[in-house]
């Protein structure tokens, strides 16, 4: 009967002597004020632009006459004001579908398909002088002889040029990019391809730096010191490491290049989005839904490809 | 890799990296043979290069006072102009954040399956069971269907969706941004409360707490910094996203960038979208330095 003899009093007092613990040890937590005022700042940012940031939060009567209007107009032209058929709605989308969707959306496809590549391509290269490791005179090797300064002046000066262009090009939105580029070159699909490229180049070419510089370093510090040159340190230790990494990333981008695609057609580029804002200026409100259907349909089969092609590549 | 070293042998002759890679580069040059690119359209056509011209001789030049010969007489002048578009972006960004923060958490933690742990050891009670088996995969089906739809329009999408149904209204581009990014962040939610450490949630759950006690102070904690840093970086999103709706006729950023634009005051674009990447690296540097902090 030794086990159960613990009194009222012992129990309680292990109680406050663990309190007490988790007191101490709440204590000591780590705080770090900068993070404690930002995340105040955002919290009060949100908070603030909720409640005095002058929107019309009610829903009112005229917000729903708008509604159920929309809700009317929205139904297939041959439908409107009809009882419903599914099998006229399903002529009029194939109706649709066959004369400007499918090739549409095939563009759309084709256009995230040629940007990625290229932005792929290109921030693959910049990832290496973007990279903090990689871009330095003696770069990785542990005992460096003492390197020239125009030397290291012209890496570093390499390293921040890379930096800042990445950052601009990041910095401006896709549809910017194009609404610019549209005003040189015209409508063609090179300012779909283009604008997203741009874009895409700053995004990728940050994460491949990231991945560059967050590589395991004793690998290459190893092959430097049995006397391995820059090159051969990225060919053999560096790019088996970063592939795979920037894969994913390529896809992930992707996925967004797909939504891009549809949405820059609204300046007046052939993607499905030239069909969107061709039924919105005619004030066609069931085609335009239902492209934007059919932008949800690439989109999704544009994410499902993705995860298939990332599932592969982390298996490889 | 050599065959001695033991890791199994491969049952194609190439890996599936490369047939990814062969894959990527046939599909580029799929999409360069339909759409029929031909690489001298990159050059701008004789209109386009005038207007190239102009238009990046004042990339070093940007406007800082009014272009235009025309001016309403209580408009402000250009610098406070720039800057009210500014304060206009980041007030439809945040209001889209912070709504989206709520779709997010109210369809992301349905959405992980972290939560719900395996039955205890012997016969659970039959309303249990039935929970289990059937209400819970509905509930996960169901709003993994909510947050794929919500993820799958693009917010301008949205935008013109909603600009057709209630006309220009603010509201409309807070919720615009807000249901995509709802969606993005329900996704990313419910897989980073999947994803970290379960030490603690199993800890509450042997002691007897209730699945909402274990979502409430072991998952959501654990998930808590990650969830933060993602916000964040949503934020940067909407910022960029909020600027482009001014295209629309919202008095974001991108309204005066197609005003003047158009009106061939070229300065004026310039000083505009210089105000959109300050407002945009700003942000960023401020995110990734409170990212940086939060993982480490």
């Amino acid at each position: 009967m030794e086990r159960c003899c613990s009194t009222q009093a012992d129990i309680l007092s292990a109680q406050t002597r663990s309190r007490q613990q988790i007191r101490i040890l709440h204590a000591r937590r780590p705080r770090d004020w900068f993070l404690r005022t930002s995340l105040i700042a955002f919290a009060g940012l949100l908070c603030a632009a909720i409640w005095i940031g002058d929107f019309e939060w009610k829903f009112s009567e005229q917000r729903g006459r708008n509604l159920a209007r929309f809700a009317e107009e929205m139904r297939p032209f041959p439908l409107q004001h009809e009882p419903w058929s599914t099998d006229v709605a399903f002529r009029w989308s194939a109706q649709l579908l066959d004369d400007k969707g499918a090739a549409a959306a095939a563009k759309t496809l084709a256009i995230s398909l040629v940007a990625i590549s290229i932005a792929g391509s290109i921030a693959l290269v910049l990832s290496f002088p973007a990279a903090r490791t990689f871009a330095r005179p003696d770069a990785w090797s542990r005992s460096s002889p003492a390197s020239r300064p125009s030397n290291r002046i012209a890496w570093t000066s390499l390293y921040l040029s890379t930096r800042a262009a990445l950052i601009a090009l990041r910095a401006m939105p896709e549809y910017v990019w194009a609404f610019l580029l549209l005003a040189a070159l015209g409508p063609t699909p090179w300012v779909a391809i283009l604008a997203l490229a741009l874009h895409n180049i700053g995004t990728l070419g940050r994460l491949g730096a990231e991945t560059v510089e967050n590589a395991e370093p004793r690998v290459f510090e190893t092959l430097r010191a049995v006397g391995a040159d820059r090159t051969q340190v990225v060919a053999f230790g560096l790019w088996p490491q970063l592939l795979p990494r920037f894969l994913l990333f390529y896809f992930y981008r992707w996925e967004t290049c797909v939504r891009e695609a549809t949405v820059l057609g609204m300046l007046g580029i052939a993607s499905l989005g030239f069909w969107i804002d061709d039924a919105r200026a005619r004030g066609h409100t069931d085609e335009l839904v239902f492209w934007v259907l059919l932008g949800s349909a690439i989109v999704l089969v544009g994410d499902a490809t993705s995860a298939l092609a990332r599932w592969a590549v982390r298996r490889a | 890799m050599t065959p001695a070293d033991g890791l199994g042998t491969r049952p194609w002759p190439v890996g599936p990296r490369a047939i990814v890679f062969l894959l990527l580069l046939a599909a580029g040059s799929w999409g360069v043979v339909y759409l029929e690119l031909d690489p001298a359209d990159l050059l701008p056509g004789a209109g386009g290069v005038a207007t190239t011209k102009r238009f990046f001789a004042r990339a070093l030049s940007p406007a800082w006072v009014t272009e235009a010969r025309f001016v309403p007489v209580d408009s402000p002048p250009l610098l406070i102009g720039a800057l009210e578009a500014a304060w206009q972006t980041l007030r439809f960004a945040a209001a889209a954040v912070a709504l989206s923060l709520v779709i997010g958490i109210a369809l992301g933690v349905p959405a992980s399956t972290a939560v719900w742990a395996p039955d205890p050891e012997g016969s659970p009670s039959i309303a249990r069971r039935f929970a289990r088996r059937s209400l819970l995969p509905a509930l996960y089906l169901v709003t993994r269907t909510i947050i794929g739809f919500l993820r799958s329009i693009h917010e301008l999408l949205w935008a013109v969706l909603f600009l057709v149904a209630f006309g220009l209204n603010d509201l409309t581009a807070v919720v615009a941004i807000a249901l995509p990014y709802g969606g993005v962040l329900a996704k990313i939610f419910s897989e980073m409360i999947d994803e970290a450490p379960r030490d603690s949630a199993e800890t509450l759950r042997e002691a007897g707490a209730r699945p909402l006690q274990v979502l409430l102070f072991a998952l959501l904690p654990r998930a808590l910094p990650d969830m933060t840093g993602y916000a964040f970086y949503r934020m940067e999103c909407a910022l960029r996203a909020s600027a482009v709706l001014g295209f629309f006729g919202f008095p974001t950023l991108g309204l005066f960038i197609r005003q003047s634009f158009s009106a061939t005051n070229y300065g004026e674009v310039w000083t505009y979208l210089y105000t959109l990447a300050l407002l945009v690296i700003l942000f960023d540097a401020w995110s990734g330095a409170v990212r940086r902090r939060l993982t480490s």
